[in-house]
């Protein structure tokens, strides 16, 4: 960015003056505001802004990252098109979803709310931030549309968790027998945190088609959603195998 | 504040305050004092100046039955519910039995000795209960650290859950309505207490999940289904302290407890978090604090506790130098130097995970500070008698509970033992179980009915 409008001060400050990227055009930046904009939640998320801080002053992000809560309502409020933007390329990425910022703000503004906004966009838009940003989310993101559960006990391993420490498990056995040991007998599973239903998952993915969700997938990492789409065709064959020998008996 | 550093090009100011604005030239103490309360924390106080701006979307909800846009899985006598007081004093129901556990991915994934101390403390009350495998998690744990996902999908998603709350008995041959759904997590309950309130505030939002709710085959007579209340288990837990303590065999009145409260359990949607008068006056968030209270252990406050865990969401995953450095610096390392904490303890997922697995990365930077982490309803099921291994699970803990335990008397090494051979019986076949595992699948694959309503 940095390619504003001569003589407009402002916006000379705020584009990134050493960045080389060519300047978006400005039907491209209004589309994508229009996206945050148009969100059922923006008007109940931002009801104007006085730049009073207290937002950053209690933001964890804030105290580890070149990020800033009003400055992101500033923004928004302010409807700073190529700001907007510019943020969307990292800063939106900083926060840590506490809603800290909501719960203080005088004027009832929720930040964490307005960048969840911003986050759909970057990805309905496949902004390269999210792209890269989300790269390392992709086993997450495999295990829950392919589940419904984020996190599952096979995904604690200590070569990949390697900072927390040698105690993962003070037990020494197989997981899969510290799992069947678990007097909950809906946690005697290793490849997901609970025994899901099948027809749980079934219906699961028939929100995730009508969502959208899939698609927002799909621009983000083809090969990801190639992965997910065939485990989901073969949960669904066997849905129906299910069905059918029900109607056998 | 000096030119220098505001001054964008040479000789120009660039402040955003226009001509008009000059330098205070405070001292560094009169401009700290001058701007401390922006840090003020989020105590109730800090909350209430909202008040008349906040809507009871309970009102809308009740209304919306009444015209019949909506059904209402209603509070009933055989729940037994407690009335609670909210931040602004509205009330609360807790249904104290007939519940519908909602599960936490992470809990079960990771912590599994939380899920497991509820259950078990629930089995000690008499309480009814239903576990069962057609669930999914809220997703909003991905939600919020990826942004795959949206409002539509966050609302399908919790009114599936909760509709198969409300049929879940009919494999028992109870009612519809029977179990109420208690949710265990802290992400889960903001994210389907948020939802709830567009869901109600929203026609539109109503008009596009009725259709997917409707393919699912999970409307009430046509209508989507909305809870009369969305219940967090601190909250069971809250209510029913009482009787948990009865229940207690360990005395914890040399314990030093800090209580770490859950961002998304009381700052997402504040005005349904529970206050009481007489816990901290009435100033924090009542969960938690008031069980360890009511168990005998000293609660120690400290400077941070209104500050987040650092988890993050996507931070935890992908950017965990933030997760480390915000939990060791801002939790710990104050809860262990200011407060003389033996041990900490939450009520949500993101938080119990965090806490306890980021301590040991802190000897890399001569940050050696080592704090028992646990779960409010692990604390106590510890007090109360429960197997540290078997019940608790505290071997998943990264977190030395061993210093806890020996702290609270209970000889660990003697019940690790115990465990590592009962560890031996589980290879062998055996399995004990909390409740009657075949009531675990209610619907599809592996279904039998087993009538339990005569």
């Amino acid at each position: 960015m940095g390619h504003a409008a001569a003589g407009t001060r402002v916006q000379d400050y705020i584009g990134d003056p050493v960045s080389e990227a060519p300047p978006l055009p400005r039907e491209k930046l209004e589309e994508i505001f229009q996206d945050i904009q148009q969100d059922l939640r923006f008007d109940h998320e931002l009801n104007g802004c006085l730049n009073c801080g207290i937002c950053t002053a209690t933001c964890p992000a804030a105290h580890y990252y070149d990020f800033s809560p009003r400055e992101i309502v500033q923004l928004l409020w302010t409807e700073n098109l190529e700001g907007i933007y510019d943020a969307m390329q990292e800063k939106i990425w900083s926060c840590a979803q506490c809603y800290t910022c909501a719960a203080r703000c005088p004027f009832d503004n929720s930040p964490g709310g307005l960048i969840m906004l911003m986050r759909e966009v970057a990805i309905k838009h496949g902004m390269q931030s999210a792209k890269d940003v989300l790269r390392p989310f992709s086993r997450v993101m495999l295990k829950l549309i392919s589940t419904g559960n984020q996190l599952s006990p096979d995904m604690i391993r200590p070569d990949h968790f390697a900072d927390w420490g040698p105690e993962i498990s003070k037990v020494d056995a197989p997981l899969k027998l510290l799992r069947k040991a678990i007097p909950m007998a809906t946690l005697n599973t290793t490849d997901t945190a609970w025994e899901v239903n099948l027809k749980t998952s079934i219906e699961l993915y028939t929100i995730w088609e009508m969502t959208g969700v899939l698609d927002q997938l799909e621009t983000i990492d083809e090969n990801l959603f190639d992965v997910i789409t065939d485990i989901m065709d073969e949960k669904r064959e066997d849905w129906e195998d299910f069905l059918e020998e029900q109607d056998e008996d | 504040m000096t030119d220098e550093k505001n001054t964008g090009q040479e000789g120009e100011r660039f402040t955003g305050h226009g001509p008009e604005w000059k330098d205070s030239e405070l001292s560094p103490h009169e401009a700290r004092a001058a701007t401390a309360w922006v840090e003020q924390r989020i105590d109730r106080r800090s909350m209430l100046t909202n008040k008349d701006r906040v809507e009871d979307v309970r009102d809308i909800m009740w209304q919306l039955e009444k015209d019949g846009e909506i059904a209402v899985h209603r509070l009933t006598d055989g729940h037994k519910p407690v009335t609670v007081k909210t931040l602004y004093g509205w009330d609360k129901r807790i249904p104290t039995t007939r519940l519908w556990h909602h599960k936490s991915c992470g809990q079960c994934g990771n912590i599994p000795g939380y899920p497991v101390s509820l259950l078990w403390l629930q089995n000690q009350l008499g309480t009814e209960y239903l576990d069962e495998t057609d669930q999914t998690s809220c997703t909003a744990w991905n939600y919020h650290g990826s942004g795959i996902g949206n409002l539509e999908s966050l609302a399908a998603v919790f009114l599936r859950n909760f509709h198969q709350a409300y049929v879940s008995g009919r494999a028992q041959g109870f009612d519809d309505g029977h179990f109420y759904p208690l949710v265990h997590c802290g992400t889960s309950f903001g994210n389907y207490k948020e939802v709830r309130s567009y869901l109600l505030q929203s026609a539109k939002l109503r008009e596009s999940v009725k259709k997917i709710l409707g393919k699912l085959g999970r409307l009430v007579d046509g209508k989507l289904l909305i809870p009369e209340e969305v219940v967090h288990y601190s909250e069971w837990a809250h209510v029913m302290r009482h009787e948990i303590a009865n229940h207690q065999v360990i005395d914890a009145s040399k314990i030093r407890a800090t209580i770490h409260p859950a961002c998304h359990v009381y700052k997402m949607v504040p005005e349904d978090a529970i206050y009481d008068d007489d816990i901290l006056d009435g100033n924090r968030v009542a969960v938690s604090t008031g069980l360890i209270e009511a168990l005998g252990a000293q609660v120690i406050d400290y400077n941070t506790w209104y500050d987040c865990c650092g988890f993050g969401f996507r931070h935890i995953i992908s950017e965990r130098e933030f997760t480390r450095s915000f939990a060791i610096d801002r939790k710990i390392k104050v809860a262990v130097e200011e407060a003389n904490a033996d041990v900490m303890v939450g009520h949500d997922t993101g938080c119990i995970t965090t806490l306890d697995k980021n301590q040991w990365i802190g000897k890399a930077e001569g940050k050696h500070f080592e704090l028992p982490i646990l779960a409010d309803v692990q604390f106590a099921a510890l007090v109360c008698g429960a197997h540290p291994y078997k019940i608790v699970q505290t071997h998943w803990h990264a977190s030395p509970v061993e210093t806890l335990m020996e702290k609270l008397g209970i000889g660990w090494e003697t019940k690790k033992q115990e465990f590592e051979a009962y560890l031996k019986e589980v290879e062998q076949g055996k399995q004990d179980q909390l409740y009657d595992p075949r009531l675990m699948v209610t619907s599809g694959p592996g279904f039998k009915a087993i009538e339990r309503s005569r």
